[in-house]
């Protein structure tokens, strides 16, 4: 009967404070009082801990509450937020040890330094290939100019973002997602309209992968072929001389210049190996070979298996950077200043196609929605903001190296500065072995990324629509089959990554970039009605931004 | 003028879902029965019959969601429920949205009782604290109650705040009690002499329906602040499992080599819990001790007359 009431995590009643206490006595309380644990007994670093007595109270009141409800009652469980926290719980074993429960995966904690490379590793991505490009559409010095400041514009809308679960009174936010915010601020249509544009992003990624993948497959391939049969393409296109080889893909396609250029066949004449071209094509044929790979593992039920390879990914940047700062030593600076107008090898610092540039940097800079969830597993939590700008800092700095070398050592006076690609790696023809590398790091690292995406996309749309993540085979399988139909079509129909990547990125951006974090913030300041003149007008000039850049995808 | 006395109401009041039926099946160890989860508005107020501090009966209303029956409560019920009011504890939901509506409740019902009991003691409890952010608290009860003292006037109101999930909702209750005992200070004075007298380590003195502390005194200073509430939760289990065999708990000796504890019957309405460091004083000596003291206390709880006594009065 004694033992009924007892509480489970009780304080140390035995020892110290009797200073007799026979050895009789101590077994005989012992016999008594089965979930009593002598304290060398309890296993944990520190052998004088005892539990504390909030602990213990808490244990008698749940004891005492638990006696009141049917068990199927919900009115008295206790709430998350009382229960003591993971050090102070200790699991009894009936044998008289005592272990301390540590934190589970809920409460793991980094240090800032992992933090912050989580962040950098999340953020870079493909988007990468195209920063020199876009700073050739803007011109040199404008996009220099445009990448510091579209990083200093999302660094702060992340920061609202970040800060936007915290001002929310009375609920306990701890693990909202910026569309719970949304929801919260706006109902249903904040949520709704933070998923869509949600989705828009991943799927924009996902056919941008797709488009990619197909193009290194379809170069690895070709090495691969030309070596084995030792076939030269070194005439094949329109380039540089010399062992770094730069080529110029689509000589013709420069609409601004007055000059006209011999356009070179770029299919090749020779009659060694037509069936291999005819069925190793970049648009024509890869694309549909990669569904045979992809597809199937698309389907896979859970995609923790692919979360392990992200290690890929950095392996990728790192590469790289590796191979851009190589290729600069070899081909040496060949940059020019022409202030507005264009000449025959190079382009005006400033240009009025910049908005293909914001355009490709909203989505370079995307994380507005999982930062969130990064952030949580932050060891000090009061560093968030400062892991947060040091994050933005180096992704700016990586993508300003990768971009100003690449544009630099373009090598101007045979090629145009017009030449360079929207994925820069076109620009090396497929027999550079530096580069072959490249292009095959990348291409496995995205066959792992691609699978997680999918099952992103799955996750949301099936949850919102079913549910349940997997309502079905059929019913995911009909969703893989569209998603990889938009990849394949736009692989054989538009390749261009640098329009899907600024496209894709100014539509995403403008909900969940610009709009939806103002929006949100004014109206949680509105509600506590510390809405000030200055702060209006700055996040409504923000939003006005977001349309801005939008529309610049239209008209420029 | 009847012989018997009216009895005197404790009104337990607020809005719907703010947490009052919890609160009382946790402070007198009630079964929550599961009818009474509403699955839609309130349309009835539920008596419940607890006997308090003798012969004070705490009244459960409940103002429902609608507000078609708070007017009609303070309409055509009006008199019904508001006529010997003893104590008004009013609760408020910390997290509620419609803090102008429950003001207006607020101030209808003091209306209701300046009309009809205007010697009743009103309490107001606000409650859910845990659900606000520990730096938040202090602030956020502090302007509460400053509105709420603002509103009740003419009346005196005391204000606490309250959680079912830490020490609070005991200590505002065991306050609420101490402050309707009448002569409590003499009660404290008398069981210090009490404890110094029989060499008891520490005594306590309990509310007999609810084992709130009333008062205690201790000779040494003790290592568990959390101790009062434990006893109460342990004695209100052992009470619920002693009702499940239909049998009323009257009295408890716990020994064992280091003390001996004594709880027993006091007065009408307390009991005690005596506890002697020294095992070798015989429980006899002790519990006839206690039954001596008991007449004593009793006169005692008589002695100040019966404009301060809560027993039974000739009307």
């Amino acid at each position: 009967m004694e033992d009924d009431w007892r509480p489970l995590l009780g304080p140390d009643w035995s020892g110290e404070s009797y200073a007799t206490q026979s050895v009789t006595d101590s077994l005989d309380s012992k016999t008594r009082r089965p979930f009593h644990v002598e304290p060398r007994n309890i296993v944990e670093e520190d052998p004088l801990e005892r539990v504390s007595a909030e602990a213990s109270i808490m244990s008698s009141r749940m004891n005492y509450y638990s006696r009141l409800t049917g068990s199927s009652d919900r009115l008295l469980v206790p709430p998350d937020h009382v229960i003591p926290a993971p050090e102070e719980i200790y699991v009894y074993s009936p044998l008289g040890t005592a272990f301390k429960v540590h934190g589970g995966d809920g409460s793991a904690r980094n240090p800032s330094i992992i933090t912050i490379f989580a962040i950098w590793n999340a953020m870079m991505g493909t988007s990468i290939l195209s920063i020199p490009w876009g700073i050739k559409q803007a011109g040199f010095t404008f996009g220099i100019l445009i990448i510091i400041s579209v990083g200093l514009m999302t660094l702060y809308c992340c920061y609202r973002v970040l800060k936007s679960s915290k001002s929310i009174p009375y609920i306990d936010t701890s693990d909202w997602e910026f569309h719970d915010v949304c929801k919260y601020y706006l109902g249903a249509p904040g949520q709704w309209s933070s998923l869509i544009f949600s989705m828009v992003s991943l799927i924009g990624a996902m056919v941008v992968y797709w488009v990619l993948m197909s193009n290194f497959l379809f170069n690895t391939g070709e090495f691969i072929y030309n070596y084995v049969h030792n076939i030269s393409m070194a005439d094949a296109d329109f380039g540089t001389n010399g062992t770094d080889r730069v080529i110029c893909p689509f000589p013709g396609t420069q609409p601004e210049r007055n000059g006209s250029l011999t356009l070179f066949a770029l299919s090749d004449n020779s009659t060694e190996a037509p069936l291999f071209e005819h069925l190793w094509s970049k648009t024509n044929t890869v694309p549909f070979y990669l569904i045979i790979l992809l597809l199937p593992l698309l389907n896979f039920r859970s995609a923790s298996f692919f979360a392990r390879f992200t290690f890929l990914g950095t392996i990728s940047v790192m590469y790289l950077i590796f191979l851009v700062t190589l290729k600069a030593f070899r081909l040496g600076f060949h940059l020019e200043f022409h202030w507005f107008h264009h000449t025959e090898f190079f382009v005006p610092e400033f240009r009025v196609l910049f908005p293909q540039l914001t355009g490709v940097l909203t989505l370079a800079f995307f994380i507005h929605n999982c930062v969130i969830t990064l952030m949580k597993s932050n060891q000090h939590q009061q560093n968030n903001v400062r892991d947060l700008s040091v994050a933005y800092v180096l992704v700016g700095v990586t993508y300003l190296y990768v971009g100003v070398l690449v544009f630099a050592v373009f090598p101007s006076p045979p090629l145009s500065k017009e030449c360079i690609e929207p994925n820069f790696l076109d620009n090396f023809p497929s027999s550079d072995i530096w580069v072959f590398v490249a292009r095959m790091c990348l291409f496995f690292q995205m066959t792992t990324v691609y699978p997680l995406l999918g099952y992103l996309v799955r996750v949301q749309i099936m949850g919102q629509i079913f549910g349940k993540h997997y309502p079905g085979f059929f019913h995911v399988l009909f969703l893989n089959v569209v998603i990889v139909a938009a990849g394949v079509l736009m692989a054989r129909f538009y390749p261009n990554i640098g329009s899907i990547i600024r496209y894709a990125g100014a539509f995403c951006g403008l909900a969940l970039v610009f709009v939806l974090p103002s929006v949100v913030h004014m109206i949680s300041l509105h509600r506590i009605g510390k809405l000030r003149w200055p702060s209006a007008t700055f996040h409504s000039l923000l939003i006005a931004l977001g349309f801005a850049n939008l529309l610049g995808q239209f008209f420029m | 003028m009847s012989s018997t006395a009216m009895k005197k109401k404790v009104l337990l009041m607020g809005k719907s879902g703010s947490g009052k039926t919890s609160m009382r099946s946790i402070i007198f160890a009630n079964y929550i029965a599961r009818d009474t989860r509403r699955l839609g508005a309130t349309i009835d107020v539920e008596h419940s019959h607890v006997r308090f501090l003798g012969n004070l009966v705490l009244n459960l209303w409940d103002c429902g969601g609608q507000d078609t029956f708070m007017e009609n409560y303070f309409t055509s019920q009006r008199d019904n429920i508001f006529r010997n009011v003893e104590v008004l504890i009013y609760v408020f939901d910390v997290e509620s949205r419609e803090l102008e509506k429950d003001m207006h409740y607020y101030q209808s019902c003091l209306e209701a009782i300046l009309q009809n009991s205007p010697d009743a003691k009103v309490f107001c409890l606000v409650h859910k604290m845990d659900l606000v952010q520990e730096d938040q608290r202090d602030l956020i009860f502090k302007e509460r109650e400053e509105d709420l003292r603002r509103l009740s006037r003419p009346l005196a109101c005391t204000c606490f705040r309250t959680s079912i999930w830490d020490e609070t909702l005991y200590k505002a209750w065991s306050s609420i009690v101490y402050q309707l005992i009448p002569n409590v200070q003499q009660l404290e004075s008398n069981l210090r002499n009490f404890a110094q007298i029989i060499e008891a380590d520490e005594v306590l003195l309990f509310e007999r329906a609810t084992f709130l502390v009333i008062s205690h005194y201790q000779c040494k200073e003790q290592r568990d602040a959390h101790r009062f509430e434990k006893i109460s939760n342990i004695i209100k289990q052992f009470k619920l499992s002693c009702s499940k065999l239909a049998a009323s708990f009257q009295s408890m000796e716990v020994r064992n080599s280091n003390f001996a504890a004594f709880i027993d019957v006091f007065t009408s309405n307390t009991y005690v819990m005596v506890i002697m460091s020294d095992p070798s004083i015989p429980s006899a000596a002790t519990l006839i001790n206690i039954r001596n003291a008991r007449k004593h206390f009793e006169k005692l709880e008589r002695v100040d007359g019966p404009k301060h006594s809560l027993h039974m009065r000739m009307r």
